[in-house]
């Protein structure tokens, strides 16, 4: 990668996915609480530029009523249309669990296959801001959870470009999870029009000795603890999932069968989190081939505090993935 | 309620037509029921037959419908078929839905009949979906959202009414309030004084009607289908009717009135129309006993159609959870 | 040819019910409509009509709780 790579940052990505589906596909319409121009174009400004592009027919702010927002973006799919609805953070989600979990999983099984739901629920979370126990839960694991949805994160701009494009055209429901500080930040530039194909993961970077299986803000840190550690001749694997639902089993196997050790890391609390069916699943499958038990990182049983010191220690990091790489040396 | 005109001959036998198919389908739904040869968890809508029957005659297929658990009345009214309706009811494969959804999840798009949903008040929100679709492809397209009273006290309702009328969804939203949201009266848990009084709240017009009189449903439902069309927005209907077997099917309504039952049960609006029909001169005995006849043998040969069906595969677990 | 009599589902959550007694004698000639036996549920005690009109044969034992669909009686 030269210095003059062109670097994107994370909004600009969504809102270009954005307006490039939009662009393609006049059955792409978008709307939320403050997504409209008038309104600033989105809280974090994803959607910025949409409605005057567009058309107020096709980018709509709605009223604060995410039941609404929901089961909208739900029969305007049933009737052909790809909806990007969002839903401004993660937490709020829990107001309209009725139509994503007993609509939008479950519609095209109990029709038999007859209506399809191809919504793409944007919705943003993560810790950093001090927003406290409503305002900054990862939730996937519960999503995950309900056969019928896709759960889906990037890690960085490119793949949030590609991975919002590939949601909105696919024809299942997707759970679109976005990060606050990833907002600020900045990467590669995607390749113009490359889709970020949905159930496959990236082996972010290649090694020998231990696998750490993440996504999402966790990605990072993982990165860092790698580096850190091929100075001591340790070689890290990191995957990121990108697809936490369907995860990519094939290329996690492949690669703790290789390196027998893994970590799976995730800012969702640890316990019941996503960290733990795919421990579940390693061990199932790779048994005689571990080489120590599949460690888990995660944040702890509580909700988000709000003090600092608190935020900061509940989110894990580099020193937790880091300890847990060295449990599985041994 | 002033009503315009009466409609035309045609339109008036059609509405009775749906009315005896789904007083008789249920009839019939009941037996199969009791005599054991079904064991379904059945929600009777037999005493609202008229409801659906008025407002589908003001609906083409291309229009589409959101119903609940309680819909068999509003499915059949708007074109479900019997056998793929009676085969799902059974649970095989040759049903509406291959057996996967089952009575409170009917969904047969070729009708019109876009989602039957088991939550209360969730026809609502989804219904302005399909409205929306409608509104920005510019089809014209209709959409119904059937609800009972009940469902007028759950936030989807207030949240869908909102949005129908800040977006003017080509959206009707027709409550049928039969006086009993699940076991519980009306006046126990509803603040207002009709539910038609709530539209005042999202300014949309809100119109109490007799549910089981024919005219006057359909008058107030050719109104709104009409303002939906042409772009107005969305309306309240409120139609005022009574279920009369209970809550769910073997339910013996214990908590009812038997005095406000049993008056209803005599003032059954289907044997009422039928009588008004051969004295006004619109149809004869002769016309109406062999079109009731008609619809008892499809009905019966549905369900035996129905019973003798295959069951679904073991694979069907598997599929349409995802797209292929 | 004859038909079966087989407990139905009168409740949400039934999966059994009590025949409490029967209404006809093992052998009677029954009417279709006719009232054959006392159904009891944790909900409601009804009386169950018979499906068909002939003579019936009773299989089932009153006072025994039977599960949803099982054969009490024939009709032939």
């Amino acid at each position: 990668m030269t210095s003059e790579a062109k670097n994107m940052n994370t909004v600009v990505a969504l809102n270009t996915a954005l307006a490039e589906a939009m662009e393609l596909d006049s059955g792409v319409i978008v709307f939320g609480e403050d997504v409209a121009d008038p309104e600033d174009g989105g809280v974090a400004y994803v959607t910025k530029g949409l409605s005057t592009r567009f058309g107020d027919a096709r980018v709509r702010s709605t009223p604060i009523s995410e039941q609404a927002i929901a089961g909208a973006a739900i029969g305007a799919a049933m009737a052909g249309m790809r909806p990007v609805a969002e839903i401004m953070m993660m937490n709020f989600s829990t107001v309209a669990m009725d139509m994503l979990f007993n609509h939008a999983a479950k519609l095209r099984f109990m029709s038999g296959g007859q209506t399809r739901v191809p919504i793409t629920i944007r919705m943003a979370t993560g810790t950093g801001l001090s927003t406290a126990g409503q305002h900054a839960d990862y939730l996937e694991a519960w999503f995950a959870h309900a056969a019928g949805l896709k759960v889906v994160t990037y890690a960085n701009p490119a793949d949030a470009y590609g991975l919002l494009l590939s949601c909105i055209f696919d024809d299942d429901p997707c759970i679109f999870i976005e990060n606050f500080l990833s907002y600020g930040q900045s990467g590669p530039a995607p390749v113009p029009g490359q889709r970020v194909p949905i159930g496959v993961a990236a082996v972010t970077r290649p090694g020998r000795d231990v696998t750490v299986v993440t996504y999402g803000p966790q990605v990072a840190p993982a990165l860092k603890v790698a580096e850190k550690l091929a100075g001591e001749g340790v070689q890290v694997e990191v995957i990121d999932l990108r697809t936490i639902s369907p995860w990519d089993k094939q290329t996690v196997l492949a690669s703790v069968a290789r390196t027998g050790r893994a970590v799976i890391s995730h800012e969702a609390v640890r316990a019941f989190g996503v960290g733990a069916e795919i421990a579940a699943t390693l061990q199932e499958e790779l048994w005689g081939t571990l080489k120590a038990p599949v460690r888990r990182v995660g944040a702890p049983s509580c909700p988000v505090p709000y003090s600092r010191p608190l935020e900061l220690a509940f989110a894990p990091g580099e020193a937790q993935v880091e300890a847990a790489i060295r449990a599985t040396l041994g | 309620m002033h009503i315009d005109s009466v409609p035309d001959r045609a339109t008036l036998v059609e509405m009775y037509r749906k009315m005896t198919l789904i007083k008789q389908n249920d009839e019939q739904a009941r037996k199969v029921i009791m005599n054991g040869r079904l064991p379904m968890i059945y929600y009777s809508p037999r005493g609202q037959e008229v409801i659906p029957s008025a407002v589908s005659v003001n609906l083409t297929t291309d229009d589409y419908i959101c119903t609940i658990y309680r819909g068999t009345h509003d499915m059949l009214a708007k074109g479900v078929p019997l056998d793929e309706l009676w085969a799902e009811l059974a649970g095989r494969a040759t049903g509406t839905c291959k057996g996967k959804g089952g009575p409170m999840h009917i969904t047969h798009p070729a009708s019109g009949c876009m989602l039957t949903t088991g939550i209360v008040g969730s026809s609502m929100p989804i219904a302005n979906g399909l409205a929306l679709a409608s509104q920005v492809k510019g089809d014209g397209r209709v959409t119904v959202a059937y609800f009972g009273d009940g469902a007028s006290n759950i936030g989807a309702f207030h949240e869908a009414l909102n949005m129908a009328a800040v977006w003017k969804l080509p959206v009707v939203f027709v409550c049928q309030n039969n006086r009993y949201g699940e076991h519980t009266r009306y006046e126990k848990t509803t603040a207002a004084r009709q539910i038609a009084d709530r539209a005042v709240g999202y300014q949309m017009p809100g119109v109490r009607v007799d549910g089981n009189d024919p005219l006057a449903m359909h008058a107030a439902a050719r109104t709104a289908i009409e303002r939906a069309r042409a772009g107005e927005g969305p309306t309240l209907i409120e139609a005022m009717t009574f279920r009369f077997h209970g809550h769910v099917f073997g339910d013996m309504d214990p908590y009812m009135d038997k005095d406000e039952k049993s008056a209803a049960m005599a003032a059954d609006p289907v044997p009422r129309y039928r009588a008004w029909l051969i004295e006004q001169g619109h149809a004869s005995e002769a016309e109406l006993a062999d079109m009731e006849r008609g619809l008892g043998q499809q009905i019966a040969q549905a369900i035996e159609k129905a019973l003798a069906a295959p069951w679904p595969d073991v694979s069907e677990l598997h599929k349409d959870v995802l797209a292929a | 040819m004859s038909v079966q009599v087989c407990l139905p589902k009168i409740g949400f959550s039934m999966s059994e019910g009590n025949l409490s007694e029967w209404l006809v004698a093992d052998g009677a000639t029954v009417a279709e409509g006719q009232a054959l036996y006392a159904l009891e549920s944790d909900k409601s005690v009804q009386d169950v009509e018979s499906p068909a009109a002939g003579t019936i044969k009773i299989i089932a034992a009153a006072g025994t709780s039977y599960p949803v669909g099982a054969v009490l009686a024939e009709i032939s």
